[in-house]
């Protein structure tokens, strides 16, 4: 998993193409580590904006989304069965 | 009938309507058609093995009147004959007869007079090969159950958020459309990879075989859907091919089959990581509602603002707990200090007393000491002998006549000698 530095450096862009599964795990990485509250103030702030960024790309991730289909052997490369 | 001719009759007694006797060679006897087929009907009825009787043929263009029964043809490579299921007797049977069909009819031979036919009276109708292909099942699957790859505990978990989905299935049809259509509106996020494949007739076992290992060649894949529609027992029967139940088994993702509908049960269905009832329930359970995916996600951005207002709250919290701390000190410190300075009076106040007695005491003590001191003893008119070594004469007898002796008085020394010595005079000086 990447961890939050790594993903702090991401553009937005870059950040919303992360797998869906990671961003929601980082969000929830995020939300733990504010909720435990052992952190000054300047982490949770730049914790909270993690958060912010990455709820943002996960929703972006959501509503653009679009299912992607691969055929194998169409175009064949591996020699596709006959159909029905 | 003319009953006045009995004798061209070989038995005239037994003669009736239901059973005619042959007529005499000689003199022809005229049947109505009518007696001829009752004379048929009656022949067939009389036969035990006619009336409980196994066919086994092919049905070939059945009817369905509005009369509820059904009528076909049961054939073989050379014949015939006219078969009748009656209503109830469908109702009760296991499939439809549908043309082409083999079956294994039970039922009784009789003559239908109004046609001049005899026919099957079908009683009960069961595929053909039934009972040896579930035999074949039921020997497969106790087969493979001993080579433990339908073991629950082998079952994997189908993971939560797959991002990449095989499919192995007919590329046409509405299996593939259904699949699409559920994965579309519930996880738009997943890539999905067709193996294409035949799913029916007598190559779809190595064709559905191939489809799967054509998946597992692929790199990165999460989960494995093999899917088909509905269809006859005979349709299915490839998905209890050893060949693709074993291929199943193999699956290195975890594996999804949803063959025909809830009631169908495969042997690839035992051997997969999960069972799906149908098709659309195995896209559906191979993956998340992206619906409430966004709830979830909505709601940790919830925590998170909640937890950074917390942050601050407990800060507060901290500080305005600490200052109230403080606050009940305060007054104690004064009193503390009170005690002190209290406890310091006092204490000196014990010490002056104590150096004051002790310097009394001390005077006292320096009076009784002056007292005893040998000075004052010789102030008062003793004096103190000693020999020349120094030792201090108490005992007339330990000096000899003529030893010097040294005097000390109050004031100076006297140096002497012994001119005598006698052992009284003790109580001369204290009287």
């Amino acid at each position: 998993m990447t961890d939050d530095t790594a993903l702090r450096e991401l553009s937005d862009d870059d950040l919303v193409k992360r797998p869906f599964d990671e961003l929601v795990v980082a969000l929830q990485q995020t939300v733990h580590k504010l909720e435990a509250g052992n952190v000054g103030l300047e982490e949770s702030i730049t914790l909270y904006k993690d958060g912010l960024r990455l709820h943002a790309a996960c929703d972006k991730r959501l509503r653009e989304a679009e299912l992607t289909i691969t055929e194998l052997g169409r175009r064949g490369v591996t020699g596709a069965e006959p159909e029905e | 009938m003319k009953p006045e001719q009995p004798s061209l009759w070989g038995e005239p007694h037994h003669r009736d309507e239901a059973e005619p006797v042959p007529p005499a060679r000689t003199v022809p006897r005229i049947l109505r058609v009518t007696d001829l087929n009752r004379r048929v009907r009656s022949l067939l009825d009389a036969d035990a093995i006619l009336a409980d009787i196994w066919v086994e043929g092919e049905i070939s263009q059945p009817s369905y009147p509005p009369s509820g029964h059904c009528f076909f043809t049961l054939k073989d490579a050379n014949s015939q004959v006219r078969a009748a299921l009656f209503r109830e007797e469908l109702a009760r049977a296991p499939v439809r007869p549908v043309h082409g069909m083999n079956v294994i009819i039970h039922g009784r031979v009789r003559a239908y007079e109004p046609q001049g036919v005899y026919q099957l009276y079908v009683d009960s109708l069961t595929p053909a090969g039934a009972g040896d292909r579930h035999a074949r099942y039921e020997a497969l699957r106790a087969e493979l159950a001993a080579t433990g790859i339908f073991e629950e505990a082998r079952k994997r978990p189908i993971p939560r958020w797959p991002r990449r989905i095989g499919v192995v299935t007919s590329p046409v049809g509405a299996v593939w459309r259904d699949i699409t259509n559920v994965l579309r509106r519930r996880y738009p996020l997943a890539e999905l990879i067709l193996s294409p494949t035949i799913v029916q007739g007598a190559t779809a076992a190595p064709a559905i075989v191939r489809a799967l290992q054509r998946l597992y060649a692929q790199p990165a894949l999460d989960a494995i859907i093999l899917a088909r529609g509905g269809g006859s027992l005979e349709d299915l029967w490839c998905f209890n091919d050893e060949r693709v139940v074993r291929a199943v088994a193999d699956a290195p993702v975890p594996i999804i089959v949803g063959v025909g509908h809830e009631s169908d049960i495969t042997l690839a269905d035992f051997a997969a990581d999960l069972r799906a009832p149908t098709p659309s329930a195995a896209a559906e359970l191979a993956t998340p509602d992206a619906a409430q995916l966004a709830t979830i996600i909505g709601r940790l951005r919830e925590r998170a603002t909640n937890a950074l207002a917390g942050w601050a709250t407990d800060r507060r919290g901290f500080v305005d707990a600490e200052e109230r701390a403080l606050t009940r000190l305060a007054p104690d410190i004064g009193a503390a200090r009170q005690r002190a300075a209290d406890l310091i009076d006092r204490g000196g106040r014990a010490v002056g007393d104590q150096l004051e007695r002790r310097r009394a005491l001390l005077t006292a003590t320096g009076e009784a000491l002056r007292t005893l001191s040998p000075a004052a003893t010789l102030e008062r008119g003793y004096a103190v002998a000693r020999t020349t070594d120094g030792r201090i004469v108490l005992d007339a007898s330990s000096v000899a006549v003529g030893a010097a002796l040294r005097v000390t008085v109050a004031r100076g020394t006297v140096e002497t000698r012994v001119e005598r010595t006698n052992d009284e005079g003790t109580e001369e000086l204290l009287a």
